[in-house]
């Protein structure tokens, strides 16, 4: 009897110190906004400036970045964060470096853990369609107001506004994403004839010759509809997309698209043609080492930061060195539409005033700030958000690259349709679709099995 | 009077080595409580509830409709099926090859045996990811070692990808299976067979017992309780397989390869559906804890 009573008496205070423990995160919960009271509600960026210096107290920001460009390079951003501190002393950023196979789980994580990062670098799809649209970020439309946002590209600008027309993300940089095609490979196949490499365009019918001309060269491996999960999706969704010219949704952003007969047209071509390994067992990332040794001779998941990339050889050449040439997708009327990628900050709402004051200190500096804004963008590698911003890789060993990037690319950079919602259950449903087209499924039936489920998702986020 | 003083000194003896005895588990019991016993019961709960996420989202309560939907689900089944066949294959295969590399090796010199329970504990202890990453190299569909030695040989006309393809994939993942589960078990049985008392062994080969008989009526019996924690053991880790999947197929191809882990997973991270998830989780606890009660059973019986 007195055995169970002890025993009832230990657990009684386990569950008393476990409910002590959450007391305490309740507690803190509740007085961040005393704290919020006290220090007056700050908005715009240069007001919290004057706030933080004034009180001369410091706040301590924590930033999580995804590998963009070098923003997945400590390195690179602690010296960024370095020239941030220089200005303001008052804040300290601390940073953690996620991956894209990991890191929404992490975030996710934290955000049910009540631990979310005060500041994210990432695209619309999840600051804006996701953790956005769920409510758990703040809304950024004094950046928009400002003159400072005078020039950010509408597209960019679009992508950041919630549909409850509140904005989620500031942009920094973009990219349009693109396909590369290895030159030997299409040399000796006599397979260049059926390319403008001076345009990096071609049509869907030359595509298809290529594709067949390079297989019967006996490189049977020319391209993968790589399927085993969502990394790199832009390329097969822009592939697919412009072969017959059709969409991925309506142009509201509000119901998924893919079930046209051009789309269905272009997967059973694909699905069909010599040389087109759908492959459940790639992503992405991949691909790209697969078309960097040499085994594929195109990859679908190409662009300016991959095409300036020196970490596996000579950047613009695959590791044997043969010269690697960026593509626009085929089409068959001349008129690609290019994936594009957007990526800026959000800030995580905790209900921390001053945190998110010194949050938004950091974006206007890292986006706004006339020279920082420069440095920014060249540690991601891609194009600034601000229109008015040009030649930043002037002078550099990229320059060239880059400047055939911003004229050939750029200016095919299609609709940001990734803020649908439902997008993580499109996105799943996508490469599921894929791996059965792959493995002999109809395509029609296949593609209607997409849009049921991925319009199920926009209904049941709606 | 003496014998009362004592028996109360002995009382207050007792009553002291039981309380430090409890002061001693309580570190523990926190942890168990903390991190087992309420996430378990916020399981159970949270399973009866549409529970999502989002900041203004209430879960709502459905009762039983999340455990309903659930045999309504073809992924589901599907992943419950693959699951099965993980357990079905893998745990008879793992006990059979592991017990037959014991009772090979058990009885050999000090640091030939050290060797060999080296070479098969390595998987154990080297970390999943670097083994399945080794795996999905030699597995790989266009310069993988396995194809590379079938088209060398003759045995294949051209490449097989291996983890891309529904006929393979299941299979390249139980075979990654066993290698990983083999090590411990054949650790244990080389210890049980260590233990088993050489004089019966010896009596019984007197009486004109066979090696086979010798084993069957002498060293099986002895080592009984090792093979059933062997069988618990390695039934949980086939259940929860999840690391393979998520690291080299991702459920695919066509959820081919999906497990109940990894479904639950996949419901809970990808699709926000935390309740369903969590209903998923206790009918996968349901099913470890009923094929544990009948392995108990059994090899109480026998």
């Amino acid at each position: 009897m007195k055995r169970k009573k002890i025993l009832a008496l230990g657990l009684a205070m386990t569950m008393a110190m476990s409910l002590a423990a959450c007391g305490n995160t309740a507690d803190k919960e509740t007085k961040a906004p005393e704290t919020q009271a006290s220090g007056e509600s700050e908005t715009a960026g240069a007001q919290n400036d004057e706030t933080a210096s004034a009180d001369g107290e410091s706040t301590s920001i924590t930033l999580w970045t995804y590998p963009i460009g070098n923003w997945g390079n400590s390195e690179t951003v602690d010296g960024l964060i370095a020239s941030f501190n220089e200005a303001h002393p008052e804040i300290k950023v601390s940073v953690e470096y996620l991956d894209y196979t990991n890191g929404d789980d992490q975030v996710n994580t934290a955000i049910e853990g009540g631990q979310a990062p005060d500041l994210i670098m990432e695209g619309p799809e999840r600051l804006v369609a996701n953790w956005g649209a769920k409510g758990y970020m703040v809304d950024l439309t004094e950046f928009f107001e400002a003159d400072s946002a005078s020039d950010i590209h509408e597209s960019a600008k679009a992508a950041c506004q919630a549909a409850d027309g509140a904005y989620y993300e500031y942009p920094l940089c973009m990219v349009a994403h693109c396909m590369a095609i290895n030159e030997r490979i299409f040399e000796e196949a006599d397979a260049l004839q059926y390319v403008d490499t001076e345009n990096h365009t071609w049509t869907t019918e030359n595509f298809f010759k290529a594709v067949q001309a390079i297989y019967d060269s006996g490189h049977q491996d020319v391209t993968a509809v790589y399927c085993n999960g969502q990394g790199g999706d832009q390329g097969t969704r822009a592939l697919i997309n412009n072969l017959y010219s059709s969409t991925f949704t309506n142009p509201e952003h509000t119901e998924y698209t893919v079930n046209t007969p051009e789309n269905i047209k272009a997967l059973e071509e694909l699905a069909a043609q010599d040389g087109v390994n759908f492959d459940a067992s790639l992503v992405g990332g991949d691909e790209i080492t697969l078309f960097r040794n040499g085994t594929l001779a195109m990859s679908l998941c190409w662009n300016a930061a991959q095409q300036t990339n020196s970490e596996m050889g000579e950047a613009g050449k695959t590791i044997n060195g043969d010269n690697i040439i960026p593509m626009l997708f085929p089409s068959d009327d001349g008129k690609t539409e290019l994936c594009g990628g957007i990526w800026g900050f959000g800030i995580f709402n905790n209900g921390d005033d001053a945190k998110i004051a010194a949050a938004k200190t950091f974006i206007d500096f890292i986006c706004n700030d006339e020279t920082q804004v420069v440095e920014s963008v060249k540690a991601s590698t891609y194009f600034p958000a601000h229109q008015d911003l040009k030649g930043i890789y002037d002078g550099t060993e990229i320059a060239d690259v880059m400047s055939t990037f911003s004229e050939y690319f750029m200016p095919s950079m299609g609709d940001y349709y990734q803020v649908v919602p439902g997008w993580a259950t499109a996105r799943t449903e996508w490469w599921n679709m894929l791996q059965r087209i792959g493995t002999g499924g109809d395509a029609a039936t296949e593609v209607e099995t997409f849009v049921t489920n991925a319009n199920a998702a926009v209904t049941a986020e709606q | 009077m003496k014998a009362s003083a004592g028996t109360a000194r002995s009382r207050v003896l007792a009553r002291r080595e039981t309380r430090s005895a409890y002061l001693f588990l309580l570190p523990s019991l926190i942890f168990f409580v903390g991190f087992v016993i309420v996430p378990m019961v916020m399981c159970v709960i949270t399973s009866f509830f549409d529970s999502t996420m989002g900041k203004d989202t209430v879960d709502v309560f459905i009762g039983v409709q999340n455990y309903v939907e659930l045999w309504k689900d073809s992924i589901f089944l599907r992943s419950l099926k693959n699951t099965f066949l993980i357990v079905i294959v893998s745990v008879p295969l793992t006990c059979i090859f592991s017990l037959w590399v014991a009772s090979v090796i058990y009885n050999l010199r000090g640091p030939v045996l050290s060797t060999f329970r080296c070479i098969f504990y390595l998987p154990v202890v080297t970390g999943s990811v670097a083994v399945t990453v080794v795996w999905k190299w030699m597995f790989n569909n266009y310069y993988g070692i396995f194809n590379y030695v079938g088209k060398g040989l003759g045995l294949l006309d051209k490449n097989i990808n291996w983890l891309g393809d529904e006929r393979f994939a299941l299979w390249c993942i139980i075979l990654i299976l066993l290698t990983t589960s083999v090590g411990q078990p054949i650790v244990l049985y080389v210890s049980a067979l260590g233990n088993v008392d050489p004089s019966l062994v010896e009596a019984a080969e007197v009486d004109g017992a066979n090696n086979f008989q010798a084993f069957w009526k002498i060293k099986w019996p002895s080592i009984m309780p090792t093979t059933l924690y062997i069988l618990v053991i390695t039934t949980i880790n086939s259940f929860q397989c999840f690391a393979l999947i998520q690291l080299l197929t991702s459920g695919g191809p066509n959820h081919s390869t999906d497990t109940v882990m990894y479904y639950i997973y996949y419901t809970a991270f990808k699709m926000y559906r935390y309740g369903y998830a969590n209903a998923m989780g206790v009918v996968l606890a349901i099913f470890i804890a009923v094929l544990s009660a009948v392995q108990f059973k059994l090899a109480k019986e026998k």
